[in-house]
């Protein structure tokens, strides 16, 4: 139990000092505070690794940074003044002309075609790693909505939507030669 | 992660983003979030509320027996036989689970399933492993079922869930890529202003300090639900077009064809035999396939201290021989990562703590998505193009939710099973209307407050009401009935609020038209 609250404490200690570097880098900086905020952090995932073994320690120590973090951000709300500074401007997406078309076509891209593409990547992984049946499957799956997240997240934010479908069909053709030709040959 | 708002600095920092590529994401993350908003909602809501389903099933029925401590490797058998009774009322070969896990709840689980028909019942076991009641918990079993297939029929729900988890994974990557001062802006949250910028830091700070759970639960969500379709192309690759023999690779052996009868498999011995390896095991469940027969495979597992995985499986086969394990806690490193798929995605690995936490969390992620559409909303009404039918709608769609879901409980514990998912729909649909009717979004947002608020604390009276004469054995059923209660009063404190100052001026007012002569 300790044990338990000296890792809370240095990983408050650690936020904390976070939060006082990177709110006064606006006006200087601490830099010293920041690397010391951080070996905080992680000497408290080893104190939680330690107690609770890796996997669940962790496991723990994350959620306990999230909890942390958000507890520090709560406890120091500030009122925005009614007059706005130049902190208050907010950034502006892109923006570009589009039509129902483009609109379609992103979308085929971004869930039909990002999601061959990764697929294949995965199952390629799947098929033809030097590794354990389960570990390349899993590790392969893993790879799925990783690559698939990043396609989407790439094709909705080139605007040259050729180059993206010609890009992702390479990957398909790549993926899907990798994964099925053992299959074809034998 | 959108709309960071720019800070001064006395010298401006160049950030490690180019404006253009910053800008350009946002415009991928705003398209992808609008997309995708209502079915992220929905899955984020639900699955918020998911991660306590089995103190829901607790709350449902308060008064099976509880068993705290690990049942006896006898009561594990008792429990084993008495299921093989009542399955094989049903079915000739019927796959038989018993299960126990303290750290999660202190049911004691006994199931059957049989292949040919589909047919599955399930019951609760005393201590002694004696059936003492079915399982009978239709809201706990249709808020899982919303949260892991909309109700969609699986093949394609477990699709469109796993589609919204890859979406979700990609407004995290677009909206990390698009906040180039995630660092600096970490603990800058302002209330007041424009509501644009609230809602712009509340999403930015909710995203990024939930950012691990946030990744995980996406990232597991979305293997879950797309496992069956990337097994699919996995088997045409290599396995001959069968997904049974590509899942088989995970899940480990099957029964034997043999069905001649035999005697049911032996627990008492088989989980010796474990404890003799890993003395600190304890029993979590017992898989029996085509029990009592020859070809019977039994699936034991049991949970070592220190891992995320549940528990591991050890395999028996019909001889009773231990012929091999998933090493689920110590195998190799895909192993692991199947092991604790189920417990990171649903927060089972820590106990009611890591449940509270992921509660919160979730709540959070359900926030992001909700503000991610309000930011939107409010960047076009500043830019002089409102969409007042859209934000009522959005306000409609967010405030749905709890209440056709506390309406869908009042129903489970009223009325027939097979109403609870109409009612859902209905009130889901009556909220939309009242989002198409209502003059504003606040309005609109105030009656379906109200609305849920109110349906809330009628399911825990309700609930009180059904078990005041047999009394509520259970604490989970008064705690979530408090909680209930508490959520409600909650949810309505805005409106009460107004209807009471409402009062007061008009209370104030009439006695200043009294006074004066």
């Amino acid at each position: 139990m300790g044990l338990i609250a000296a890792a809370i404490g240095l990983l408050a200690a650690g936020v904390a000092l976070l939060r006082l570097s990177w709110l006064r880098k606006r006006r200087g900086g601490l830099k010293g505070a920041v690397l010391v905020g951080w070996l905080a952090i992680v000497a408290s995932f080893f104190i939680f690794a330690h107690a609770f073994g890796g996997e669940r320690g962790i496991a723990f120590a994350l959620l306990a940074f999230s909890v942390v973090g958000l507890v520090g951000v709560t406890a120091t709300v500030q009122v925005r003044r009614k007059r706005s500074d130049s902190r208050d401007r907010a950034a502006e997406p892109a923006q570009r002309a589009t039509n129902w078309t483009r609109a379609i076509a992103k979308s085929l891209l971004a869930i039909v075609l990002a999601g061959a593409a990764s697929i294949g990547v995965g199952v390629a992984f799947a098929v033809a790693m030097p590794m354990p049946e389960t570990d390349k499957m899993l590790i392969g799956g893993l790879m799925v909505p990783v690559l698939w997240g990043g396609g989407m997240a790439w094709t909705l934010s080139d605007s040259k939507l050729f180059r993206a479908t010609a890009i992702l069909l390479i990957i398909c053709a790549a993926g899907y030669t990798i994964a099925f030709l053992p299959n074809l040959v034998s | 992660m959108t709309d960071a708002s720019t800070p001064s600095t006395p010298r401006q920092k160049k950030n490690w983003l180019s404006p253009e590529f910053v800008r350009a994401m946002l415009a991928g993350h705003s398209a992808l979030g609008l997309a995708f908003a209502a079915l992220i909602y929905i899955v984020c809501l639900s699955g918020t509320l998911a991660v306590f389903v089995l103190e829901f099933k607790r709350w449902e029925q308060p008064n099976v027996p509880l068993v705290f401590e690990e049942p006896t490797p006898e009561a594990i058998g008792n429990a084993l036989n008495a299921a093989f009774i009542a399955a094989k009322e049903h079915s000739e070969t019927p796959d038989l689970f018993v299960a126990w896990d303290g750290s999660r709840t202190p049911h004691f689980n006994v199931s059957f399933h049989d292949h040919e028909s589909g047919m599955e019942r399930e019951w609760l076991a005393d201590a002694k492993g004696n059936i003492v009641e079915e399982v009978e918990a239709p809201w706990s079993e249709f808020l899982a079922r919303l949260h892991i297939n909309l109700h969609i029929p699986p093949t394609y729900g477990l699709f469109i869930v796993g589609l919204t988890g890859v979406a979700l994974l990609s407004s995290l990557i677009s909206g990390l890529l698009s906040h180039p001062r995630i660092f600096r802006d970490a603990f800058s949250f302002r209330i007041g202003g424009s509501r644009r910028l609230q809602d712009a830091d509340l999403h930015n700070r909710l995203g990024v300090w939930g950012l691990p759970f946030h990744i995980a639960v996406s990232l597991t969500g979305a293997l879950l639900g797309l496992s069956v379709l990337i097994i699919g192309v996995l088997a045409l690759a290599a396995y001959e077009g069968d997904s049974g023999k590509a899942f088989g690779e995970l899940i480990g052996p099957q029964a034997g064809e043999d069905v001649a009868p035999a005697p049911l498999p032996d627990l008492s011995a088989m989980i010796a035999r474990i404890r003799a390896d890993h003395a600190d095991s304890i029993f979590s469940s017992a898989h029996v396939e085509h029990a009592g027969t020859v070809g019977q495979m039994t699936h034991l597992s049991m949970r070592s201290p220190g891992h995320l995985s549940s528990a591991n499986p050890y395999y028996f086969d019909g001889t009773g021989e231990l012929i091999g394990d998933g090493g689920l806690e110590s195998g190799s490193i895909g192993q692991q990562i199947l092991g604790a798929l189920h417990p990171i995605h649903f927060g089972w690995f820590g106990g009611m703590t890591v449940k509270i936490v992921y509660g919160l969390l979730g709540l959070a992620l359900t926030i992001v998505t909700h503000t991610g559409v309000t930011i939107w909303l409010h960047r076009r009404r500043e830019k002089g193009r409102p969409t007042p039918f859209w934000e009522r709608i959005w306000a409609a769609l967010a405030w749905s939710q709890p209440f056709a879901l506390a309406a869908a409980a009042l129903v489970a514990l009223t009325a027939s099973p097979a109403l609870i998912l109409p009612s859902y729909l209905v009130c889901f649909g009556a909220a939309l209307g009242i989002g198409y009717l209502s003059r504003d979004e606040t309005a609109c947002a105030r009656i379906l407050l109200l609305l849920s608020g109110l349906s809330l604390c009628a399911v825990a009276v309700v609930h009180i009401a059904m078990f005041w004469d047999r009394g509520i054995a259970d604490p989970m059923g008064w705690i979530v009935d408090g909680l209930l209660i508490g959520g409600g009063f909650i949810l309505m404190a805005d409106v009460l609020i107004l209807v009471g100052k409402r009062y007061m001026s008009g209370k104030t007012a009439r006695g200043r038209a009294r006074s004066t002569p």
